[in-house]
């Protein structure tokens, strides 16, 4: 295979391209060198606190700002400061965008007529985008009879009824009770079957952990990590913790053979209970960055 | 196009879901066209100078003198003009009313059947002043007659004149013709023997100083117009500030609400989004006027002059206004202060353009403002559609100065609308 043809196969993996991307609010640098790359029907997380750039990160993207310097790809497409290119991209901003006083089914039908569909496809659309959130049955219903959840499944329908290859979910979950923030899960994660590619913004690293392929680790507009849930969890992770509790009281050992450690504890004093804690994303952030995600 | 339609359309279904806010675009203008219809029949008042235009058909020495007075009067701005250019004026609501000195004004006989007598023409929408005028005519007239009683010898000339007409009067009784007579000998007797400078005291019997022959402006086009037909206009013009204001927050609306972010992230441009909310506006407007005009047709026999003009003007005033409320809606950040903002600037055009009182109750430099208050130059062009017989080219102005202002404010708010806050 030639270099000419692998460089075209290896392209055509990836969806989106971010190189170098800054962006300076007054004194504040939202995004500060960023570079990475999405893969074609990934669920890639952007995990960071409250401030760290994600949305601003997703607003360039998507061509709603543009950045001091830089360049966002939508590869074969081109840039998303290109109307026609905006057409293969759909977004669930944060704040629910939404008119109440329409049905949600008036609101779907406009941002599909908004994104250029008409008709019989724009009818079919309509209908499959409904039955996906499960709002097909309230389809009639003005949407401020809607509670905080359906809310969320009805942005998330609006993102998708153009039928996009890349979704740009920004904090899809904020606000909802346990029940919708499961269903927006296997929504995520039916999308990811159905070969669409996800930028999931969030905050919170059970969400990422449960819902990414990959996962790239923002603060202060910077990447600090980028790769699996497994990758980083090895690479910055840290060391397993043995958890032991004996009459004495509670034990805590990091530990890289659990069992030579338990065998140890045990032969010191009579153990009542152990548990091994293994890192996970918050321990992660807290190595790259010294402090937690939602400090 | 049909993403500008799509969001027109959008923007229409939000308005109609919006029960209080299709009740004031719609209804309130009804209600004040209806209220002040009915208030203004016979009603007013006058503070200022009222604009007459006065022409002399006698040109004698007693006319002229009595136009010198009506110039002098201090409670008239009289400008002399031929009927047809004072009719004309008075038509395009340039004056109050025209004054017509008519033929044989100096010979008329303040004592027989044929007094002095002038035409006074009054514009159809400042009925409430006729009778002021008449009562400014009569004070005049009585005092010319009260300075020829003061001259000896034009008040024995006017009696000789007017003992001669009552004694050859077939219409009067002999008994009455020889009362009259006698005392009109009498009276010049008396006359004869006073000084110079000493008033002769008014004549007794029949007297009738001036007569006003009162002309309806409007029969000179079609249709005699109602109270109602000025006042539906002016509704008109304050269901499509209702919809300036409505429109103007409801792009704010778009930016609180986070669903103008959605707008600017779909595959549309920002010309399309100003065009559809445009469209969506100036579409109300032309609804809310025709269902405005359509009930004042039916309901009180609003008719008007002239549909293609009506059109023209109601295009005008629309798009007018769509300008307007491109600029509202950059005005504020949030709905709040964008609503509060809008309608104090459209309240204060409204109230310099005549929307809210008569132009003629304002002090000369108000009325000299209004010049700027597009809503002088709405309701103007739907007048001149409706009952004043303008021509096109009389059009013309009003709705060029409409279409300026429309494009300007455009313009200007197009270029200030912050996409991003």
């Amino acid at each position: 295979m030639s270099c000419a043809v692998l460089s075209c196969v290896v392209s055509f993996k990836i969806m989106l391209r971010i190189s170098n991307l800054h962006k300076t609010f007054g004194d504040i640098r939202a995004v500060d060198g960023l570079t990475l790359e999405i893969k074609r029907g990934e669920v890639f997380g952007l995990l960071g606190p409250n401030g760290a750039g994600k949305t601003t990160t997703v607003n360039i993207a998507v061509g709603l700002l543009p950045a001091d310097s830089g360049t966002v790809e939508i590869v074969g497409h081109g840039s998303p400061a290109d109307r026609a290119v905006r057409r293969v991209i759909g977004v669930a901003p944060q704040v629910l965008s939404l008119y109440d006083e329409l049905t949600a089914e008036e609101n779907v039908a406009f941002f599909g007529r908004i994104a250029g569909m008409r008709g019989a496809l724009l009818r079919e659309q309509v209908k499959s985008t409904l039955q996906f959130v499960d709002l097909y049955d309230r389809r009639g219903d003005a949407v401020s009879t809607y509670s905080g959840g359906m809310k969320r499944r009805l942005n998330l329908a609006i993102a998708m009824v153009h039928d996009p290859e890349l979704l740009f979910l920004d904090e899809p979950t904020v606000g909802v009770d346990p029940q919708s923030r499961n269903a927006i899960f296997e929504k995520v994660l039916a999308l990811r079957e159905r070969g669409r590619t996800v930028v999931y913004t969030t905050h919170y690293m059970e969400e990422a952990q449960r819902l990414c392929d990959r996962v790239g680790i923002i603060d202060h507009g910077r990447l600090l990590a980028l790769d699996t849930i497994d990758g980083l969890l090895r690479t910055h992770g840290g060391q397993k913790v043995l958890v032991a509790q004996s009459l004495q009281g509670e034990v805590r050992v990091p530990t890289d053979d659990p069992l030579v450690d338990l065998n140890r504890l045990q032969a010191e004093s009579r153990l009542l209970s152990f548990r091994l804690e293994g890192p996970d994303l918050e321990s992660v952030f807290l190595k790259l960055t010294g402090r937690l995600l939602r400090d | 196009m049909r993403e500008t339609i799509a969001i027109a359309v959008k923007d229409l279904r939000l308005l109609l879901r919006d029960k209080a806010g299709f009740f004031f675009v719609f209804f309130f203008p009804l209600l004040i066209a209806i209220f002040f219809g009915t208030l203004f029949v016979n009603e007013g008042r006058q503070t200022n100078r009222l604009r007459v235009f006065v022409i002399d058909e006698d040109d004698t020495a007693a006319s002229r003198s009595f136009v010198g007075r009506l110039k002098g009067a201090p409670e008239l701005d009289a400008r002399p003009a031929s009927r047809a250019e004072a009719l004309n004026r008075v038509r395009r609501g340039e004056g109050t009313a025209y004054i017509a000195v008519l033929r044989g004004f100096g010979e008329g006989n303040v004592f027989g059947d044929n007094p002095p007598a002038v035409e006074l023409g009054v514009d159809p929408s400042r009925k409430a002043e006729q009778g002021l005028l008449e009562g400014a005519l009569m004070k005049y007239a009585s005092e010319r007659l009260s300075e020829l009683f003061t001259d000896p010898a034009k008040s024995m000339s006017s009696l000789q004149q007017s003992r001669e007409q009552v004694l050859n009067n077939p219409n009067m009784s002999a008994a009455d013709r020889e009362k009259v007579a006698s005392f009109l000998g009498d009276l010049s007797s008396v006359m004869s023997r006073a000084p110079q400078g000493q008033s002769g005291g008014q004549p007794q019997g029949k007297f009738e100083p001036l007569r006003i022959q009162n002309a309806d402006v409007q029969v000179h086009w079609e249709g005699p117009p109602s109270s109602y037909d000025v006042t539906f206009p002016q509704g008109v013009m304050w269901g499509i500030l209702g919809c300036a204001a409505a429109f103007g927050i409801s792009l704010v609306t778009e930016r609180t609400r986070g669903t103008l972010v959605r707008l600017r992230m779909a595959p549309i441009g920002r010309g399309q989004i100003l065009a559809g909310k445009a469209l969506a506006c100036f579409m109300t407007m032309v609804g809310l006027s025709v269902t405005l005009l359509a009930f004042g047709r039916l309901v009180f026999g609003v008719r008007p002059d002239s549909l293609p003009k009506l059109a023209l003007a109601l295009i005008a005033v629309g798009l007018c206004f769509v300008g307007i409320m491109m600029l509202l809606s950059v005005l504020g950040r949030t709905e709040q202060a964008a609503g509060g903002i809008g309608w104090a600037v459209l309240l204060v055009m409204s109230m310099l353009g005549g929307g809210m009182l008569p132009l003629f109750f304002m002090p000369k430099w108000l009325q000299a403002v209004s010049h700027f208050s597009p809503v002088k130059w709405g309701i103007l062009a739907m007048e001149g559609a409706m009952w004043r017989g303008f021509s096109y080219t009389e059009m013309l102005l009003p709705c060029a100065i409409l279409l300026a202002i429309g494009t300007v404010c455009f313009a200007a708010g197009e270029r200030a609308f912050k996409w991003l806050e």
